[in-house]
């Protein structure tokens, strides 16, 4: 029996998809984030919100991933949103396989890219997809452990919005433990306390993520 | 569960790996898995035993080392392996933390012939 050396990541072929992904995207020039939280913390919600809020100045794309069904992509595109829907069928996250699938469907430019990972905390931040960054949303009725308890997701995310702010009175949450667990676990993260529902704290999210949009559309100038 | 896009990476990197070294059977697969990763190895395994037959991997075994969680901290400079993945430092407390290992998630190397 012979033994050779391998010293590749399992994931390698994912990574590489990943990176081609991301060529496609800076072509377009789109900033891309890869939105992942639990099931019913308000992510759709959130990018309702955030779409318009933004849709002044930038040209948004959702591509929302789910295990089933479409319920998610037939309200935003209702709402005249532009979105492409991927089926995991059986995964519980999206892969750079699957998002590669969907990006000839993709057209026209967008600014700004928001891919709705499958609600789940745990897989989704295992697999790049060709994002610039991961956030993470968690909200107040989930508790403040959630940090504590799937650490690599918040290890990972660049920022952090904790949604659902107006239920503080309502639930137990205690937001300084919260942000401590994150601060723990990810210095550099940008917290953001968030009410989807009711707009608080959008105007600040806006500003973090108009900075970040504004600095793309100059890279392409230069 | 995630683990069976993984352990099909996995299984087809194995596959690849044994052709490029005229390996007919792999018999076994040296797996480093870290700590600070959501992989789980006996789910690795349950599907491992699922995809495996009929491959070049069909008699090969996993035998997995766990990299533990090693961080150093940037206020103090000390380095320290911690058990849980709670990102602060046992020395000072402070939280600007460098992780040196635990997010490994490869294949070392493969033995077959
Ligand atoms: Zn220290």
């Amino acid at each position: 029996m012979k033994e050779v050396k391998v010293l590749k990541p399992v994931l390698v072929s994912n990574k590489q998809r990943a990176q081609e992904n991301r060529k496609k995207f800076d072509e377009m020039n789109a900033l891309v984030i890869n939105i992942i939280s639990s099931p019913g913390a308000g992510k759709t919600t959130f990018i309702h919100r955030l779409i318009e809020d933004l849709k002044d100045s930038y040209k948004t794309l959702v591509i929302e991933g789910d295990i089933k069904g479409q319920v998610d992509s037939q309200r935003l595109a209702d709402e005249g949103v532009d979105v492409i829907q991927i089926n995991t069928e059986t995964e519980c996250h999206l892969d750079a396989f699957m998002t590669a699938q969907v990006l000839p469907q993709i057209k026209g430019r967008y600014d700004l890219v928001l891919i709705e990972n499958v609600g789940n905390l745990v897989c989704p931040a295992e697999f790049e997809i060709g994002e610039d960054f991961k956030l993470a949303i968690l909200s107040t009725p989930e508790g403040d452990d959630k940090p504590f308890k799937y650490p690599l997701l918040f290890h990972l995310a660049r920022a952090v919005v904790i949604n659902k702010i107006d239920l503080l009175p309502y639930v137990d949450f205690d937001l300084d433990n919260a942000k401590r667990h994150i601060k723990n676990n990810n210095p550099k993260a940008e917290i953001f306390e968030v009410s989807a529902k009711t707009g608080q704290g959008f105007e600040e999210f806006c500003r973090f993520l108009k900075k970040l949009l504004d600095a793309r559309k100059k890279k392409n100038k230069d | 569960m995630h683990e069976f896009s993984v352990t099909k990476s996995l299984v087809d990197l194995c596959i690849q790996e044994a052709e490029k070294n005229n390996f007919k059977k792999v018999y076994k697969i040296n797996l480093k898995i870290g700590k600070f990763t959501g992989f789980s190895p006996d789910s690795i395994l349950f599907y491992f035993d699922y995809l495996k037959p009929n491959t070049r991997c069909s008699d090969a075994e996993i035998i997995f080392t766990e990299v533990p969680i090693r961080i150093k901290c940037r206020a103090c400079g000390k380095e320290n392996v911690i058990d849980e993945p709670i990102l602060v430092c046992p020395d000072c407390g402070r939280a600007e933390i460098e992780i040196l290992s635990g997010r490994e998630f490869y294949i070392e190397s493969i033995e077959g012939e």
